[in-house]
């Protein structure tokens, strides 16, 4: 396991060698994805991205402050804008915006809290990056392409 | 699990991460903060100096918005649609608790910081009612 790498300030994801150890596949634990992704389904994740994928795709990446494993969806890329706490906020060269696709009103009614996500922890550096999950083989029924989709 | 499940089942979990309430709920906690608010009334009636009064009624109202925090606490993320079947009366409860709240904070009288204190009973039987103590509280709550 490499820590994160940063060449000139500038957050650099892992070496090939290293996301070639996977994960491929996992399995998703909890609710904050729904209703595209739900708890205990198995997706398989490409983790050779270097980059951040196009925005709507989900990705799984290590959650900053806990590096818990997380899967979230790209709502805006480098360089793009967000709104953030009543302000803008322009992501740099290596930050993407990752966001939950169930309102918090849908999570509150099956009793939980607001979804952890960037508007908790901010931009997420590509160094955090572990892959792109791009297909669901479990259950047999939603078998398929994860689409691109829209968060929130 | 069958084997095959054994072959094709990940063995990395990714979160789809929420923040879990910690589901502990106890109506104690907003009557310690009222009974506070009930001493420091008496206290406030029982002392003439103007410093020592400034000082009480800032405290009283410090007091007063954490019962008001509480009693959200306990309607807001304890109470569910189904507990009204058993407490028909639970919103009136709390808006009329949420109110005595505000009354208190604006006033000096014990009578209303009692008051405060019975809606809060009423709150605590609604809690009990429901299964709150055993279902929200780990086991061995002081009696």
């Amino acid at each position: 396991m490499t820590g994160p790498r940063r060449v000139r300030g500038i957050a650099r994801p892992d070496p090939v060698r290293v996301r070639l150890a996977g994960p491929w596949r996992v399995a998703v634990a909890e609710g904050s994805m729904r209703p595209a992704i739900e708890p205990g389904d198995w997706l398989l994740v490409d983790p050779t991205v270097a980059r951040w994928p196009r925005r709507g795709s989900i990705v799984v990446f290590r959650e900053p402050g806990s590096d818990v494993l997380a899967i979230k969806r790209v709502a805006a890329r480098p360089g793009d804008w967000v709104t953030f706490l009543g302000g803008h906020l322009q992501l740099g060269e290596d930050e993407a915006w990752l966001l939950s696709d169930a309102s918090d009103a849908a999570l509150e009614a099956a009793g939980f809290g607001p979804a952890m996500d960037s508007r908790r922890y901010g931009p997420v550096p590509v160094e955090a990056l572990v892959g792109r999950a791009w297909f669901r083989y479990w259950p047999g029924g939603a078998l398929g392409r994860l689409p691109l989709g829209r968060a929130g | 699990m069958s084997p095959l499940n054994r072959i094709f089942a990940p063995k990395t979990v990714a979160h789809a991460h929420c923040d879990l309430p910690c589901g502990v709920y106890d109506p104690e906690q907003a009557r310690i903060e009222a009974e506070s608010v009930y001493r420091i009334i008496e206290k406030y009636a029982a002392n003439e100096d103007p410093t020592f009064r400034t000082r009480a009624i800032a405290i009283k109202e410090r007091q007063a918005d954490l019962v008001k925090h509480h009693l959200d606490t306990l309607w807001h993320d304890y109470f569910k649609p189904e507990h009204l079947e058993v407490v028909p009366n639970l919103h009136e409860l709390f808006w009329s608790a949420s109110k005595q709240v505000s009354k208190v904070k604006a006033s000096t009288s014990i009578d209303d910081a009692k008051k405060l204190l019975d809606l809060i009973d009423e709150v605590d039987a609604a809690w009990k009612a429901t299964g709150g103590e055993s279902k929200t509280r780990v086991a061995g709550r002081p009696g």
